[in-house]
């Protein structure tokens, strides 16, 4: 075998790991499991109160940050008390759910 | 007395919670000192490794609200802390100020879901 197909043989496996460890949401369940999240961050400008500050836009947010900001509720390491509360009653699966469909949003102009 | 103490202490404490968040930084300053964020965030703060966060037209108090989270703990991210720990209230706002005004590609969710 030639360094050729080493080479190649090295990207085809480079590229299953990495397509292993890649996000499996499935984006039209997350549509409805978002509906919940509405409430907040569906209306433009919508206000925290204590701490005062406007919850994020959270459409077309990339979708590992959307995984790693939900498990960081979950597990403590932010403390927002509606989002602690909200995090916990979801599945891993859900939070892959809601950030296949989310990051897969645009803008309405 | 000690309960008055306990009064004002509770009264204080709630004061400085809710101390508002002004959208008074300068975008130009912003914008130079923001230069150590675009290796994560993207020159056009639309982050391109999924793992962290688009911040283009991302509200300018609730990006204030987050930096200043990092740095009192409330948010514990290894990287982040260290970003945020030499930043003062000024950068904060100005860094706010630069990130909020860049094109999005953020959105709410109105219209975004079932039965809109």
């Amino acid at each position: 075998m030639n360094r050729l197909h080493w080479l190649g043989l090295a990207a085809v496996s480079a590229f299953l790991i990495v397509g292993t460890a890649q996000a499996t949401g499935n984006a039209s369940n997350g549509r409805k499991l978002v509906y919940t999240c509405a409430g907040c961050h569906g209306i433009p400008g919508y206000t925290n109160a204590y701490p005062n500050y406007p919850v994020p836009k959270i459409a077309g947010q990339n979708e590992q940050y959307i995984i790693n900001a939900l498990n960081e509720y979950k597990s403590g390491d932010r403390t927002y008390p509606t989002m602690v509360a909200q995090a916990q009653s979801l599945s891993e699966q859900n939070i892959q759910d809601i950030a296949a469909y989310l990051s897969s949003l645009k803008p309405i102009k | 007395m000690k309960r008055a103490l306990i009064l004002l202490y509770c009264t204080a404490s709630l004061v400085l919670a809710s101390t508002p968040l002004l959208a008074s930084g300068s975008i130009a300053a912003g914008k130079t000192k923001a230069t150590t964020c675009f290796a994560c965030h993207g020159t056009d703060g639309n982050a391109v490794d999924p793992q962290y966060p688009r911040l283009a037209g991302q509200y300018n108090e609730y990006l204030q609200q987050a930096l200043h989270e990092y740095k009192d703990g409330r948010r514990n991210n290894p990287i982040m802390k260290g970003m945020v720990a030499t930043l003062s209230d000024q950068d904060i706002e100005d860094l706010a100020a630069y990130f909020s005004s860049l094109p999005t590609k953020l959105d709410t969710l109105k219209g975004h879901i079932q039965g809109d």
